[in-house]
């Protein structure tokens, strides 16, 4: 009886680090606004006036939302029949998945580094090709926005395997049953009712690759062109070599709310090709 | 052969070590209604997956109307199912739904919305079209299921203890409409369940399973009156089981002594190999059980009442008998019914030929 009048004041404790992260959270985020409006000289739009005026600025926020969004979609796609073979091999899944997540037990500096070995001027890809003779000298593949499509590409298809798998784990057999006993063969019955069904799950992973993409740093500073910035890196560079806060500021707004647009028309994307009743 | 004809011959299936069907020999004939029952675990849904194709028998073969179709896909058989938890497709609508397989053998639109109001109007839900799978009770889901596995209008139709999830009124309802519809049509139906009343009500052909074996096969009323082994005769309706030991064997009947009392029971009723001296088993329904003296052959004996329980129309007791406990079924507006109470002694009596034997062996 003790027990049961005492529990609720001791579970008030628990919310305790919640309460704390969530004011950190919105204190940041209070403090970046007031960052973005409030310059040396008092309330100012300078910062947002300058983005909308500059042309390579625009070119910075293009290339961002371009290659957030072409890592999105070959992410999806690259990741999609992964899940379906891990969905489709349950004696194998545990052992797949673990060589589908592994990546993620080495450091994202290290695992881009990687990619400098393979894709570099003298990488592997390239020596090969030119021992090959299908090229005479070496092909671009970083250094540009490729090699940060790559690269992305890379890190973010674990989190698409997973938002698709989970999804697809959800499927009953016995609709793929029901498929094939009403005429249909394995792909009609793919094209018909798994891919229908496993959308939800391709559009989690979209919307987690395409933000994480829209925010990345490291791998465009590694794999990028020095002069084809991303919104990212524009702003550890205000933030870190030219400690202008209030300009990083208006910049991570101007971020998150493409990011949020972004996200929206995802969002409206998957209520056009989704019913509703099966959300 | 009428079509939608199953011959099952001698087919087995094991699943790693365990053995689930065990040398099934069965005609099924087209256009009847067969039920597959038995208690969980017996094969009769292994032995409908087999039928399907979603599982190749070990051994054995199984043949629709002369073909055999070993190796032949689901997709590629004569056949449509209605599964158990229904499987109808959560994001495609009523319409879209019937409409699948017609959509898979790319027919014209116009011959598919067709087909597909005369089976929702066949099931009862033409208005339908338009609902989504989550909008429809469970009663609609099932008749959706049934227009889905029809509209195709293949020889036969297997169904996997479609109405188990359903509430008793209902069940009945569609148990009524089911039949209906098989009557209409003329299709194969087979029919996997538990319940013995359902299998009773719906079938031309019960398949009685057990084990993996067959046990019985028979009509409804064969089934029930002349059960081919105990197990079918505990399974099928209530029975009083007795043990007796077989007196004398002749031409005509069997005589068998009961707790000391004999009794001749005729050949025709008699399972199984019957030789004097030999133990067996005296089965009788409750509804054999009648009060009073028989003017026939029949076993009498003194019993008292230990528990009555009115049904309505029927009054079902339970006896204390010499012979151990017997339930009685009588209907209640016979006068002496009418006076029997709990504690009262009464003289009974069960007509001869209405035991069925079973010779032990």
């Amino acid at each position: 009886m003790r027990g049961a009048t005492s529990t609720p004041r001791s579970l008030g404790w628990l919310l305790l680090p919640a309460l704390l992260v969530l004011a950190l959270f919105l204190g940041s985020v209070a403090l970046l606004f007031f960052h973005a409006f409030w310059g040396k000289d008092g309330f100012s739009l300078i910062y947002f006036r300058q983005i909308l005026d500059r042309a390579d600025y625009h070119e910075v926020f293009l290339r961002t939302v371009s290659i957030a969004a072409i890592v999105s979609v070959a992410a999806a796609i690259l990741a999609y029949p992964i899940a379906w073979l891990l969905w489709r091999l349950p004696r194998w899944r545990n052992l797949l998945l673990v060589i589908v997540l592994v990546p993620w037990l080495v450091s994202l500096v290290v695992r881009t580094y990687g990619w400098l070995v393979i894709l570099g001027p003298k990488g592997f890809l390239n020596e090969t090709l030119k021992w090959a003779g299908v090229i005479q000298s070496p092909v671009p593949l970083i250094f540009n926005d490729l090699g940060v499509v790559i690269g992305l590409t890379h890190v973010l298809m674990p989190f698409a395997v997973i938002s698709t798998l989970s999804v697809l784990l959800q499927i009953d057999h016995r609709l793929e049953e029901a498929s094939e006993s009403l005429g249909a063969g394995g792909f009609d019955t793919w094209r018909r009712v798994v891919l229908p069904l496993s959308l939800p799950g391709v559009f989690t992973g979209l919307s987690i690759t395409f933000l994480t993409s829209m925010g990345a740093i490291v791998t465009p500073i590694l794999l990028g062109g020095v002069r084809q910035k991303m919104a990212g890196t524009q702003i550890y560079q205000e933030v870190v070599y030219n400690f202008n806060m209030s300009k990083a500021s208006a910049w991570a707004i101007c971020l998150l709310l493409l990011s949020a647009l972004g996200l929206a028309l995802l969002r409206a994307a998957e209520a056009a090709l989704v019913p509703k009743a099966d959300r | 052969m009428s079509r939608g004809t199953i011959s099952i011959a001698g087919v087995g299936k094991e699943f790693g070590a365990a053995t689930v069907l065990d040398a099934v020999d069965l005609t099924i004939a087209g256009g009847s209604f067969v039920t597959l029952l038995g208690p969980s675990g017996c094969g009769k849904t292994t032995l409908l997956r087999l039928i399907a194709g979603f599982l190749e028998p070990s051994r054995g073969t199984i043949a629709i109307d002369g073909v055999p179709m070993q190796g032949v896909p689901p997709r590629l058989r004569p056949l449509g199912m209605v599964f158990q938890n229904l499987a109808l497709f959560p994001h495609l609508d009523v319409f879209e739904n019937v409409a699948y397989g017609m959509r898979i053998r790319g027919m014209a639109a116009a011959e598919i919305s067709g087909r597909v109001s005369r089976f929702l109007t066949l099931v009862g839900l033409a208005g339908f079209e338009r609902r989504r799978i989550g909008q429809l009770s469970g009663g609609q889901k099932q008749r959706v299921a049934l227009a889905r596995s029809l509209a195709l209008e293949p020889a036969i139709l297997l169904l996997d203890e479609p109405l188990s999830a359903l509430d008793l009124q209902l069940r009945r309802q569609l148990q009524v409409e089911l039949k209906s519809i098989q009557r209409q049509l003329a299709t194969t139906f087979v029919f996997v369940t538990h319940d013995q009343e359902e299998a009773t009500m719906l079938s031309d052909t019960i398949v009685v399973m057990n084990g993996g074996h067959v046990q019985q096969v028979g009509t409804p009323g064969e089934i029930y009156r002349r059960p081919a082994s105990p197990f079918v005769a505990r399974f099928v309706g209530d029975i009083n089981m007795l043990d007796g030991r077989i007196e004398a064997v002749d031409a005509g009947s069997v005589a068998v002594s009961v707790a000391g009392r004999r009794i001749a029971v005729p050949r025709a009723s008699v399972v199984g190999n019957a030789s004097t001296g030999g133990t067996c088993q005296l089965a009788c329904r409750p509804e054999s059980v009648r009060l009073g003296e028989a003017q026939a052959d029949a076993l009498s004996i003194e019993a008292r009442v230990s528990a009555l329980h009115r049904l309505g129309p029927t009054v079902k007791a339970v006896l204390d008998t010499p012979l151990g406990p017997l339930t009685a079924l009588m209907m209640a507006d016979q006068p002496r019914v009418a006076e029997l109470a709990e504690g009262k002694t009464e003289r009974l009596s069960v007509p001869s030929d209405t035991f069925t034997l079973f010779a032990s062996t």
